[in-house]
C-alpha cells in the first residue's frame, strides 16, 4: 500500500519541486533535465532504457516508452521539477508495484525495479484502449521498496477501490498501485456521432483492490 | 439537492438520483452509478436561450450527470470555489461554469460594448435560482465588495463573475499613446457601482 501522506525520503518543498537526498547506498533515477539544482558531490549520468541490461534498451526502443531517465549518483541533495508540473510522492512498501506511464515519472528510487509492459497482452480489448486514449500499447511498471515522485497536471488525487469499480476519465488517469483492472469501456452512441454527446463516451473501467491516482485535468503530455 | 465539495481544482459532487448539470467532458472520476448525457439545447435553458445564445455566441456545452455515486469534476487544472445562490442572480462568464445544481436557470444578457474589446462576446451568462454553482478560476478565486459610493475598477481579463445590484461600465484609457506603443498596457477596465461581489482570478486571459 502506499499513500500521500508518508513521502518517504523526498521531500516535498512545495507542490511542484521535490527535495531528494542522494547518497552512494541511494542513488535515484530522474527525467532528463528535470533537475533544478543540487547542492554536495553529485553526478548526473543518462541510461538508457526502462529495465536493466540490453533487454531493457530493445524493450524501450521498440515500445515508444523511451522516457529518457538519468541517474544521480554521490553524496547531497537534488531539487527535481518539471515544466511547473505538480509533484505527487508516493512511498512503495514492496507489497504493490505502481503501473503508470513513463513520462509521468519524474524521479524514482534507484532500488525500485521498472520494467515496461506490453498491455497489449489483455487481448485485443486492452490494445485497443491503448491506442484510444493514446496512452500506446506499453506501460511502465515500478516495484520494490523506495519513493516515487509523479507527475501530473494540477496535482492528483486518490481514490482507494476496495471490490468496487472506479470510472476514470483516460486523459485523467495518471497511474495506480495494487492489483487493479483497467478496462476501456466505450459508449459511443448516435449522440456523439452528431456532436450530442455528454464528451464522456470513453471511460476507464477500473476494478480490483488498491489505488488510483487522477489528475485534476484532462491535460495529456 | 446534491451534496458539492469544493476540493482546490476538484469538485466532488455526491448524488443520490438526482442530477448535475457539468461542462462537457469535465468528468475526471466517479464511482457508483452515474449517467452522462448531453444536456440538450441552451445547457438545458430551453429553444430561447440556446438562441440567444447563437446569436451571442455565449455558448455552453453542458451535460446531465444522473444517478446515484459520487463524481469527481475538474477542467485544464483550474482552482473550483462553490457560490451558494440563495434566489439572487450571478452574472458570469459561461467558460468559467463548471458545474450548476438542479433548479437553477441559465440565461444569457447582452452587456454590449464590454465584450467586444475583451473578446468574450457582447453577452455575458446569468444564473439565477436557488442553489450552488461552481466556479473555475485561474488561480484562487476572489472576491471583491462593492458598495455605495466605493466604486470598483478591475481588469476585463481578470473579471469572472459578479452579483448583486451593480452596474458595469467599460472604462477606456485609450489615448494617442496606446496607438504608438507606449500604452500602460491597461487600455480597458470595468468599473462597477452599486451594491454586490464582483469574483476576479488572478490571472490575466
Amino acid at each position: 500500500m502506499s499513500s500521500m501522506g508518508t513521502t518517504g525520503s523526498f521531500e516535498q518543498v512545495n507542490s511542484k519541486v521535490v527535495r531528494v537526498p542522494v547518497s552512494p547506498a541511494q542513488p535515484v533515477l530522474a527525467r532528463r533535465g528535470a533537475m533544478l539544482g543540487y547542492s554536495g558531490q553529485v553526478t548526473f549520468r543518462p541510461v538508457f532504457g526502462q529495465g536493466h541490461g540490453v533487454g531493457g534498451v530493445v524493450g524501450a526502443a521498440m515500445s515508444g516508452e523511451s522516457n529518457p531517465m538519468m541517474a544521480t549518483e554521490g553524496e547531497g541533495s537534488v531539487l527535481y521539477g518539471y515544466r511547473g508540473l505538480h509533484v505527487t510522492v508516493l512511498q512503495l512498501d514492496g507489497s504493490a508495484s505502481l503501473t503508470c506511464e513513463a513520462d509521468r515519472l519524474l524521479v524514482h528510487s534507484a532500488h525500485l525495479q521498472s520494467s515496461v509492459e506490453f498491455i497489449g497482452q489483455g487481448g485485443v480489448r486492452a490494445a485497443v484502449r491503448g491506442a484510444v486514449t493514446g496512452q500506446g500499447l506499453f506501460t511502465t511498471r515500478l516495484h520494490g521498496t523506495g519513493p516515487v515522485a509523479l507527475l501530473s497536471h494540477g496535482g492528483t488525487f486518490a481514490m482507494p477501490i476496495d471490490g468496487e469499480t472506479v470510472g476514470v476519465d483516460p486523459q485523467a488517469y495518471v497511474g495506480h498501485v495494487g492489483a487493479l483492472q483497467v478496462e476501456l469501456s466505450a459508449k459511443v452512441g448516435w449522440r456523439d456521432a452528431v456532436g450530442r454527446g455528454s464528451g464522456e463516451a470513453f471511460q476507464l473501467h477500473v476494478s480490483g483492490h488498491g489505488t488510483v491516482y487522477v489528475q485534476a485535468s484532462e491535460k495529456k503530455f | 439537492m446534491p451534496t458539492l465539495t469544493a476540493e482546490k481544482r476538484v469538485l466532488h459532487v455526491d448524488l443520490q438520483g438526482e442530477t448535475i448539470r457539468a461542462a462537457q467532458g469535465s468528468m475526471v472520476a466517479y464511482t457508483g452509478k452515474v449517467d452522462f448525457k448531453h444536456a440538450g439545447m441552451g445547457g438545458g435553458g430551453g429553444l430561447k436561450a440556446a438562441l440567444k445564445q447563437r446569436v451571442a455566441g455565449e455558448s455552453i456545452a453542458l451535460m446531465e450527470c444522473t444517478g446515484a455515486g459520487r463524481v469527481t469534476l475538474a477542467q485544464d487544472a483550474l482552482d473550483v470555489t462553490l457560490v451558494d445562490l440563495p434566489g439572487d442572480t450571478l452574472q458570469v462568464e459561461s467558460e468559467s461554469i463548471l458545474a450548476v445544481t438542479d433548479g437553477l436557470r441559465l440565461d444569457v444578457r447582452f452587456t454590449g460594448l464590454r465584450g467586444m474589446t475583451t473578446g468574450q462576446g457582447l453577452a455575458t451568462t446569468t444564473v439565477t435560482g436557488h442553489g450552488q454553482v461552481a466556479l473555475l478560476s485561474d488561480g484562487p478565486l476572489i472576491g471583491l465588495e462593492v458598495g455605495p459610493g466605493v466604486p470598483l475598477v478591475v481588469d476585463p481579463d481578470a473579471y469572472v463573475a459578479s452579483r448583486g445590484q451593480l452596474q458595469m461600465n467599460l472604462v477606456s484609457g485609450v489615448s494617442w499613446k496606446t496607438f504608438v506603443g507606449e500604452g500602460s498596457g491597461e487600455p480597458f477596465s470595468l468599473r462597477f457601482e452599486g451594491q454586490g461581489v464582483v469574483f476576479i482570478q488572478p490571472a490575466e486571459r
